[in-house]
């Protein structure tokens, strides 16, 4: 994958999380972590995940969903479901 | 037994949001309804409503959790948080297995529902959500409230179509009265000005299509009535044990004394007048008050051709020849019919009523209708007298489905 399709990915990620927890650019950081940090729920977990679906047309397996904590979590997860395609 | 005091008043109608607003509003007749520009009504004959239009959400919430919460659940957290401020309630007082939340609301999280189901039937493409149950499910309202002010006591929805706030008030006034908790958040809320329901009222005939001038439309008992105005909104009460509340130096708006509730198990819509007098009787009895005591009903008064009339019966049913002396008032000429939101509001109105000796009036009454012959209060507001004080007062709410619930309230005398 290319250095700018990687960042493409980083990118559409911390705008759907940006989106759906009404959170600010600035507060994103790769080790940000959604609960912790964020205040986000099991439910803001669940419409994120909804979300990446949408954007990536992949499908993220239930048991995936709880692993992803921080914003660097969500990207490697999104590759990995890219590239198992 | 004990006695149950009213120390908390939390209302946004569509003629503004506040206790101070609306009752300024109802005591000079005015009415709030307007038309509908939130969507198309161009296939709907009816293209008014009561929206609550001085309600600013984003006054009360942030964004997230403006997405999290219906407009429903919106209003009623807004006016229970009115309604606490008004009562001096801290968070720790309330904070209590002895506090609890009676909700009342015909509609729940309808605009939420008919998103989500949009969204469903457009073939899959729509927009899916995780809060979408959470969102939209009846009992949203209530537990948003509890979340909110931490109350741990019973929190039960109540949903009996137009009269469930009223239901709601009425049961809350009996778990204290009978030592089942010692505080309670009870009213009703409602928000169903949507396209999908409009379109369901007009197919069942029963919404005025008065349109113009929208002020003007809604004329309960009048004989050239032809329907209820749809409207939205909150009514919340803090209700307390009136000792509590004396101890505590909380202001008594007024206290509530009786409540009825009764069925007419006849038809889903048509009323019956029988059941209706028999929920007034039942809340009279439950107060130790005889008719003649009761100087003022608040009436549930929707301006449909059947409402009107069977009410009028069961009034005369209940009341004998004093049914001639006792002012009927309907407010829901000036506010529309906000369905589950209906009777606690009118509560809250029949409790100002009394608390300032004034009645506000039935505005857009213009023709005699035989079926409809007492004293509507049709030339303005009327204030009371030394030799007509209001201590006592009933209020109305009927709801389709044939659940009536009428409550009684009286002046607080130190």
């Amino acid at each position: 994958m290319t250095r700018e399709a990687a960042e493409s990915i980083e990118d559409a990620v911390k705008s759907i999380i940006i989106a759906e927890l009404r959170v600010d650019y600035s507060q994103l950081g790769p080790a940000t972590h959604l609960m912790k940090d964020l205040g986000a729920d099991s439910l803001d977990a669940l419409n994120i995940a909804l979300r990446l679906e949408e954007r990536f047309r992949i499908k993220i397996p239930d048991d995936a969903i709880p692993r992803f904590l921080t914003v660097s979590d969500i990207v490697n997860g999104v590759n990995e479901h890219l590239s198992a395609q | 037994m004990r006695r149950i005091a009213v120390t908390g008043i939390g209302i946004i109608a569509p003629t503004g949001v506040g206790r101070e607003r609306v009752w300024e509003a109802l005591a000079q007749g005015q009415s709030g309804i307007s038309h509908i520009d939130d969507f198309d009504t161009s296939n709907l004959k009816t293209s008014i409503a009561g929206v609550c239009r001085d309600f600013h959400p984003e006054d009360f919430f942030d964004e997230r959790e403006l997405s999290r919460l219906d407009r429903v659940s919106q209003l009623s957290i807004a006016a229970t948080a009115m309604a606490i401020r008004e009562a001096g309630l801290t968070n720790g007082q309330l904070d209590s297995y002895d506090a609890g939340v009676y909700l009342g609301t015909g509609f729940g999280g309808q605009g939420s529902i008919e998103e989500f189901c949009g969204a469903f039937f457009a073939n899959g493409r729509g927009r899916r959500s995780a809060i979408a149950i959470p969102k939209s499910m009846y009992n949203a309202s209530s537990s948003n409230i509890a979340i909110r002010f931490k109350t741990r006591g019973p929190n039960i929805t109540v949903t009996t179509a137009c009269s469930s706030g009223a239901n709601a008030i009425g049961q809350a006034f009996h778990l204290i009265r009978y030592g089942h908790a010692e505080r309670m958040i009870a009213g009703g809320v409602d928000a169903p000005i949507t396209p999908v329901v409009m379109d369901a009222w007009k197919e069942m005939r029963v919404l005025s299509t008065k349109n113009d001038p929208p002020e003007r439309a809604c004329k309960p008992f009048s004989a050239n009535r032809d329907g209820f105005v749809l409207s939205e909104g909150a009514g919340i009460v803090v209700l307390e044990d009136l000792d509590t509340a004396r101890e505590r130096g909380a202001h008594i708006h007024a206290e509530v004394i009786g409540y009825g509730s009764t069925a007419d198990a006849s038809h889903i819509t048509f009323p019956d007048p029988d059941g209706e007098a028999h929920a007034m009787s039942r809340a009279l009895k439950d107060a130790s008050v005889d008719a003649k005591e009761i100087d003022y009903i608040n009436a549930h008064g929707t301006a449909t051709k059947l409402n009107d009339a069977s009410e009028t019966e069961a009034i005369k049913r209940v009341f004998g020849s004093r049914a001639y002396e006792v002012p009927v008032n309907s407010i829901k000429s000036m506010l529309g019919h906000s369905m589950g939101a209906a009777g606690a509001i009118e509560f809250i109105a029949t409790v100002l009523a009394i608390e300032n000796q004034t009645i506000p009036p039935t505005i857009n009454y213009e023709e005699q209708d035989p079926q409809c012959d007492l004293d509507y209060v049709t030339s303005g507001a009327r204030t009371a007298s030394r030799s007509t004080p209001i201590s006592t007062a009933m209020s109305n709410s009927f709801g389709f489905g044939g659940n009536n619930a009428v409550l009684v309230a009286r002046a607080f005398v130190q």
